[in-house]
C-alpha cells in the first residue's frame, strides 16, 4: 500500500508541491516568530547581564502606589551615597539620577537629533567604573559643561570630540556643551538608542531636579552578594530598597521580554490566521485529488482494498506532505527570521547581533502544528474517499456531490454558533475588551466555515451571474470561462475561501481603521476648539510645564491651558485624573459639560458622567483624594462632562493643585488659542519662539493634526494589512493549485477547443477569466464579511475610541480590484501549461 | 443540388498529400508511420480509409487537418501549404477550413447543442448562416434537441451533433477518425447516410477513417493504407468488394 502512496506523490507532484507551499507559508510564519522573539530576548538578556556586569547591588526607592512621573524613576537624596560609600564591604559606589527622552543634541541647522524608534537617554555618569556598563571609544568623561554621546548619535549629528554641541534641555533653555567623549556600551554600538551623559551636577541641574539621584550602584569586590546588602540596608531610609544586582538583572529582562512576548504573540496571531486559511487550500486540494481517483479508487476497492486502507493510504499522504512541509518551513522560519534580525542590525541602527535560538520548542511546536494542519485538513477528502464504491472504477464521470440539504444543515451548524458568537461580542454582557474580541474573533473563524460551506450552494449561481458580463465582453471565451467557473459549484467555493479570509480581514482592518478616523474627525470638530497645540509627537511623553507660563506670557495668545496627568488615590482607588487649567482649559477643549461650572475652584473635582452615576455621584459631593506626596483632602464635585475623547480620564482636578503634590511638574498637552482676528501665522511664528526651545515638541493646528494622526493609523493599517497579505499570497497559491488541476481534469476538453479552432491566446484567457471570476466571487464575499466583521469589531470596542462606523469606499475598489488581479496572475501558469498541450496528446488524454 | 461530374482534367484537390512521411521519435524507438504518402482528396468526394491497425491512418488524417505536422513532405488544404503556417494560422485554418469528428468526446460538455455546433465560428469572426446551421441540425435530427447538454444526449445523438459541427462551417474538408466506431449499426447507418448526403447534395468533402467495410461502402472511394503506404484505392466500393480487398491484401 505504501507503494501506492509514494506512487500517487510521485504522480501529482506539482500539485502537491503547490500545496507544501501553502503549508510551508504558515509554518514559517510560526517557526520565524518563535525563532525571531527568543533570539531577540536572548540579546536583551545578554544586554542586561552586560550592563549591570559590575553591579552587585543596587539602591533604590521602594516604587509608591502612586507615579505620576511615568517612565522616569522615584528620585532621592544624594547625600546617602557618602553612606554607602564609607561602608567597608563596598568596593565602590556611583549615584545617578537618568530620564528618559529629555535632553537632545541639535543638528547645526538647529533641528532635533534623534533615532526613528528607539528612544533618547540622559543620565549621570562618573566615568568608566566596576559599575559602568559604557566604553570610552574616545575622549575623557564628562565634566561640569560637558556632554558624552553615543558613537551613532555622534555620527548622525556630525561631532567630533571637542566640538561645541547644542543640547536642548527640559527647562527651555538650550546650552552649549563640550562634547568630552564618544561613547558606546562594552562590545560597541547601543542598540539603537541614544545616550546623553553629564557629570551628576550637571545633570540635575539641566533634569531641574535640586540634590536627588534614583540611583546608587555598588561593586563589593570580593564582598559576598547576600553580605553586601545586610550591609547596605540599615543605612536606607524607610522607602528606600537595596536588591542585588541579579534582581536588577532579573527585572530587567522580564520587562524586556514582555514587551518580546508581545510582539513574538502578534506574530503567532497572524501565523495562526495564515495557517487557518491553509486549511481550506490543503482540503481543497486533497478533495481534488481524491475527486480526480475516484475511478482508480474505485478500483482498488473492487479488487479488495478496504475502505480503512484506502482512508489510511489518504492520510499517509497526508502526513508525508505535512512532515515535509513542517521541515520546509522550519528552516524557511529560522531564514526568515535571521534576514529580519540582520535588517535590524544593518537598518543603521547598529542592533546588537547575537546567536539564532532554535529551541526544541520551536522545533516540536512547528512540526506538530504542520502535521496536525495538514492531517485535520485531510480527513474529510480521507473520508470521502474511504466511502468510493468499487462500482465507481467502471461507471464513467458524474461523482456523486454531497445533497445540498447536508451542506445547507451541516454550514448552518458552523455558522450559527459563529453568528452566535459574534453577536455576544457585539451586543452581549460580556466584560472586557479582551473577552468580547475573543468572543468575535472565535464567532469570526466559525463564521468563515460556515461561509465557505454554504457558499457552494450559490456559488455557482454567483459565479455564473459574474461571468455575464465576461460573457458579454469576452464572447465564446468569456462564455467557457464562466461554464467553467460556475461547474464546480464546491471547488469554486473552496478555492474562493482562501481570497475570502484574507480580505475579509484587510477589509475588517479597514473598515476599523476607516471608523476611528471617523470617530477621531468628529470628535477634532467638537472637542478640540483650540487653535494650536503642543505636545511631543513621537511618544506622546510629559514636557516642562514652563511651556504653559512661556506661552501665556506671548501677547499674541489669549488662552492658553495645560494638561497634567497624575496618579492618586480618588476615594480609596489610584486613578488617573487630569491636571486641568480651569481658568483656560475650556477655551481650548470641550468636555461636553452636563451639569455645573466649567472653572473649578482649586478644591474642585470634574467626575465623567458615567462614573458618576456609577457612584452615585451628584454636584456637591465631597471626595476623598491623595496625592503622590502623601497630601490629602476632600475635593467637591463641581463638574459633571460627557466627553472623554481628549480628556481620557474619568476625572479632572485643578492644575493648581495637582502640579503642587508631584515630583515633576510636567503636562502632557498644551492648547493655545489666539485673540479673534489675530494673524494666525504670525501668533503661530510666536509660539514657536517658545517651542522651538524644547526640541522635542511639536505644533501642529487642528488640520494638522489630523493629518498626523491620519498618518500614524495608517501606518499601522499598512502594517497589519502587511501581514495579512500573506493570507493572499496562500490563498494566491490555493487559485494556482485549483486551476492547475481543473486544467488537467479538462485536458480532453482542451484538446479538443484546440482542434476545432481555439488559439492559444484564446485558451489562455478563458483560463484566465474563469481565474478573475473565482477570485472575484472570494474578492466578493471576503469584503461582505470584512465589513461585517469590521462593523462587529467597532460595536464590540467602547464608544469612547470609537463610536462611528467608516466604510472607506476606495479601498473597497481596491480590494476587489486586487482579487481579480490576483485571479489573472494566479492563472498565468495553469493557462501557459494548458496552451502548449500538444493537441492530440490532450486529445488522447485517459 | 447534383454532385457535379468531374472529368480527370478539371479535378480540383479539397486536401492533397505530397510524399507525407511521419517519424515519431528517434534512434531504437524510431516509428515510421507515414513512408511518403501522396494523396489527393478531390473536392465534392466521400473518401474512405481502411487499413491493419498501426499502418497509420489516423497519422495521415491529423497531419492532413493540421492536427500535427509532417516529418517530412508537404500537406495542403485548398491551395495552402500547411507546412508553411504557423501555429496560429494553423488555428485559423482549422477553424475555418477543415472539420473535424473524433470517434468519442467531440463536445464541450458545458455547452449546448447549438452552442457545440457553432463553436467553431464563435471562436472566430462569430459570422455563421444561421438558417444554414438550423437546417443541418434538423438534418442530423437533432432539431427538438437544440438547448440540451452533451450528458443529455446518448452516445449517437452527441455524434450527429459533431457531424452538424464539422459541416456547419462549410469547411472545405471533413475529416472523421472512426465517426461511428463506437455506434450500433442502426444509428451509424443514419450518420453514414447524412454524411454521404452531405456530399452529394451540397458538395461537401469528407475524409473518414474506418475499419468497417460496410461503412466503408457508403463512399465514393476507398484507399488502402498498409505500413505507412497507400498499397491500394478502390472506386464505387461494396462491402463485400472491400472485404474481398481486405482479405487479398492480408495474404
Ligand atoms: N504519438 C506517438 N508517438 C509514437 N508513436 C506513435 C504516436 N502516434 C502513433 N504512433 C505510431 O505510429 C504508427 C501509426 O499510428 P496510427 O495511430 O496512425 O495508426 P492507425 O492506423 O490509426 O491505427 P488504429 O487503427 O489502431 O487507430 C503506430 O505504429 C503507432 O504506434
Ligand atoms: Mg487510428
Amino acid at each position: 500500500m505504501l507503494k501506492l502512496v509514494v506512487r500517487g506523490i510521485r504522480a501529482n507532484l506539482g500539485r502537491l508541491a503547490l500545496t507544501l507551499i501553502s503549508v510551508v507559508l504558515g509554518v514559517a510564519f510560526v517557526s520565524g516568530s518563535f525563532v525571531l522573539a527568543d533570539s531577540l530576548r536572548s540579546i536583551f538578556n545578554q544586554i542586561s547581564e552586560d550592563a549591570f556586569a559590575g553591579v552587585d547591588a543596587q539602591v533604590r526607592a521602594v516604587e509608591p502606589e502612586l507615579n505620576s512621573s511615568g517612565e522616569n524613576l522615584i528620585r532621592f537624596d544624594e547625600s546617602i551615597i557618602a553612606d554607602v560609600q564609607a561602608l567597608p564591604e563596598v568596593e565602590y559606589a556611583e549615584g545617578g539620577i537618568f530620564a528618559f527622552e529629555q535632553t537632545y543634541s541639535l543638528l547645526p541647522d538647529g533641528e532635533i537629533n534623534r533615532p526613528l524608534g528607539p528612544p533618547v537617554f540622559t543620565s549621570s555618569w562618573g566615568g568608566p567604573s566596576p559599575v559602568s556598563s559604557f566604553t570610552i571609544v574616545e575622549g575623557e568623561a564628562p565634566s561640569g559643561q560637558q556632554v558624552a554621546l553615543d558613537s551613532s548619535q555622534a555620527t548622525a549629528g556630525g561631532f567630533a570630540v571637542g566640538d561645541m554641541v547644542t543640547m536642548s534641555l527640559p527647562t527651555g533653555e538650550p546650552e552649549q556643551f563640550q562634547l568630552s567623549a564618544i561613547i558606546d556600551f562594552g562590545d560597541g554600538g547601543t542598540g539603537g538608542a541614544y545616550f546623553n551623559l553629564f557629570d551628576l551636577d550637571t545633570t540635575q541641574r539641566i533634569l531641574d531636579a535640586g540634590d536627588v539621584i534614583d540611583s546608587i550602584v555598588v561593586n563589593g569586590g570580593s564582598t559576598d552578594a547576600d553580605a553586601l546588602l545586610t550591609a547596605i540596608e540599615p543605612l536606607l531610609p524607610a522607602d528606600i530598597e537595596v536588591v542585588s544586582g541579579e534582581t536588577v538583572i532579573g527585572e530587567q529582562q522580564e520587562e524586556f521580554g514582555g514587551f518580546i512576548d508581545i510582539f513574538g504573540n502578534i506574530l503567532l496571531g497572524f501565523a495562526v490566521v495564515v495557517l487557518f486559511v491553509s486549511t481550506f487550500i490543503i482540503y481543497n486540494t486533497f478533495a481534488i485529488l481524491v475527486g480526480q481517483r475516484t475511478k482508480q479508487l474505485g478500483l482498488l476497492r473492487s479488487i479488495g482494498a478496504s475502505g480503512t486502507q484506502i482512508r489510511l493510504m489518504v492520510l499517509i499522504e497526508a502526513v508525508i506532505i505535512g512532515i515535509v512541509a513542517s521541515i520546509v518551513g522550519l528552516f524557511g522560519g529560522i531564514g526568515v527570521a535571521w534576514g529580519l534580525k540582520q535588517l535590524f542590525s544593518t537598518g543603521g541602527n547598529s542592533f546588537p547581533d547575537g546567536p539564532l535560538q532554535i529551541q526544541p520548542r520551536t522545533v516540536i511546536v512547528v512540526v506538530l502544528v504542520g502535521l496536525v494542519v495538514t492531517v485535520l485538513s485531510a480527513i474529510l477528502p480521507a473520508i470521502r474517499a474511504s466511502r468510493v464504491s468499487p462500482l465507481e472504477a467502471v461507471r464513467d464521470g458524474g461523482r456523486k456531490e454531497r445533497s445540498m440539504t447536508f451542506r445547507l444543515v451541516a454550514g448552518a451548524i458552523v455558522l450559527l454558533p459563529g453568528l452566535v458568537l459574534l453577536a455576544l461580542g457585539m451586543f452581549g454582557d460580556i466584560d472586557g475588551t479582551a473577552s468580547r474580541l475573543t468572543s468575535i474573533g472565535v464567532g469570526a473563524a466559525l463564521t468563515f466555515i460556515g461561509v465557505s460551506m454554504l457558499s457552494a450552494l450559490f456559488a455557482g449561481r454567483a459565479a455564473g451571474t459574474l461571468g455575464i458580463p465576461v460573457e458579454a465582453t469576452r464572447g465564446i471565451n468569456g462564455r467557457l470561462a464562466r461554464d467553467n467557473a460556475s461547474r464546480n459549484p464546491q471547488r469554486t467555493a473552496a478555492t474562493a475561501t482562501a481570497l475570502m479570509i484574507g480580505l475579509a480581514l484587510i477589509t475588517g482592518v479597514a473598515v476599523l481603521t476607516a471608523s476611528l478616523l471617523a470617530t477621531f474627525d468628529d470628535l477634532l470638530d467638537d472637542a478640540l476648539t483650540a487653535d494650536l497645540f503642543v505636545y511631543e509627537a513621537n511618544q506622546g511623553l510629559d514636557f516642562s510645564s514652563s511651556v504653559v507660563e512661556q506661552l501665556d506670557a506671548l501677547d499674541t495668545t489669549e488662552d492658553v491651558a495645560g494638561f497634567a496627568i497624575v496618579e492618586m488615590f480618588v476615594d480609596g482607588e489610584v486613578e488617573s485624573v487630569t491636571g486641568f487649567d480651569t481658568a483656560t482649559g475650556t477655551a481650548v477643549i470641550n468636555p461636553g459639560i452636563v451639569d455645573g461650572v466649567a472653572e473649578l475652584s482649586e478644591r474642585g473635582l470634574a467626575v465623567f458622567d458615567e462614573t458618576a452615576a456609577d457612584r452615585g455621584w451628584a454636584l456637591g459631593t465631597t471626595v476623598p483624594v491623595e496625592f503622590e506626596d502623601g497630601f490629602t483632602t476632600d475635593l467637591t464635585v463641581e463638574l459633571i462632562y460627557d466627553d472623554r475623547s481628549i480628556v481620557e480620564n474619568a476625572f479632572i482636578v485643578n492644575r493648581e493643585l495637582s502640579r503642587q503634590h508631584v515630583q515633576i511638574d510636567a503636562v502632557a498637552f498644551v492648547g493655545v488659542t489666539f485673540p479673534d482676528g489675530a494673524d494666525a501665522a504670525a501668533a503661530r511664528a510666536d509660539v514657536e519662539t517658545v517651542t522651538n526651545n524644547f526640541a522635542q515638541l511639536t505644533v501642529q493646528d487642528n488640520t494638522e493634526f489630523q493629518e498626523e494622526v491620519e498618518g500614524q493609523v495608517g501606518q499601522i493599517q499598512i502594517v497589519i494589512s502587511g501581514l495579512l497579505v500573506l493570507c493572499l499570497v496562500v490563498a494566491f497559491f490555493g487559485i494556482i493549485n485549483t486551476m492547475a488541476l481543473s486544467v488537467l481534469e479538462r485536458t480532453r476538453e482542451i484538446g479538443l477547443l484546440r482542434a476545432v479552432g481555439m488559439t492559444r491566446s484564446q485558451l489562455k484567457s478563458t483560463i484566465r477569466w474563469e481565474a478573475v471570476i473565482v477570485s472575484i466571487f472570494g474578492a466578493l464575499l471576503g469584503i461582505g464579511m470584512g465589513l461585517l466583521l469590521g462593523w462587529a469589531a467597532v460595536i464590540a470596542i467602547p464608544d469612547s475610541f470609537i463610536s462611528k462606523v467608516g466604510i472607506p469606499w476606495g479601498s473597497l475598489v481596491v480590494y476587489l480590484v486586487v482579487g481579480g488581479v490576483i485571479g489573472v496572475i494566479a492563472a498565468y501558469f495553469p493557462a501557459r501549461r494548458a496552451s502548449k498541450l500538444n493537441v492530440l496528446d490532450a486529445i488522447s488524454h485517459a | 443540388m447534383t454532385a457535379t461530374p468531374t472529368t480527370a482534367a478539371e479535378v480540383t484537390w479539397a486536401a492533397r498529400a505530397d510524399s507525407a512521411s511521419k517519424v515519431y521519435g528517434s534512434g531504437d524507438t524510431e516509428v515510421h508511420a507515414l513512408r511518403g504518402v501522396s494523396v489527393g482528396f478531390e473536392s465534392g468526394k466521400f473518401t474512405a480509409i481502411m487499413g491493419p491497425s498501426g499502418s497509420g491512418k489516423s497519422t495521415l488524417m491529423h497531419c492532413m487537418a493540421g492536427l500535427d505536422r509532417l516529418t517530412s513532405g508537404s500537406a495542403f488544404i485548398g491551395g495552402t501549404d500547411l507546412g508553411t503556417l504557423n501555429d496560429k494560422q494553423l488555428t485559423k485554418m482549422r477553424r475555418e477550413q477543415v472539420g473535424f469528428i473524433f470517434q468519442s468526446f467531440n463536445l464541450v460538455p458545458t455547452l449546448n447543442v447549438v452552442e457545440n455546433v457553432t463553436l467553431p465560428s464563435d471562436l472566430g469572426d462569430g459570422k455563421i448562416d444561421k438558417d444554414w446551421v438550423h437546417e443541418v441540425i434538423e438534418t442530423v435530427g437533432l432539431g427538438d434537441r437544440i438547448s440540451h447538454r452533451p450528458n443529455e444526449l446518448s452516445g449517437g445523438q452527441q455524434q450527429r451533433v459533431a457531424v452538424a459541427r464539422a459541416l456547419a462551417t462549410r469547411p472545405e474538408i471533413v475529416f472523421g477518425d472512426e465517426p461511428t466506431g463506437n455506434l450500433d449499426s442502426r444509428t451509424s447507418a443514419e450518420i453514414l447516410d447524412f454524411m454521404r448526403r452531405a456530399v452529394r447534395e451540397l458538395g461537401q468533402t469528407i475524409v473518414m477513417v474506418t475499419h468497417d467495410p460496410v461503412t466503408a461502402s457508403y463512399s465514393d472511394r476507398v484507399l488502402f493504407l498498409a505500413d505507412g503506404q497507400i498499397v491500394k484505392q478502390m472506386e464505387d466500393p461494396t462491402p463485400d468488394s472491400v472485404l474481398d480487398t481486405i482479405k487479398s491484401l492480408g495474404d
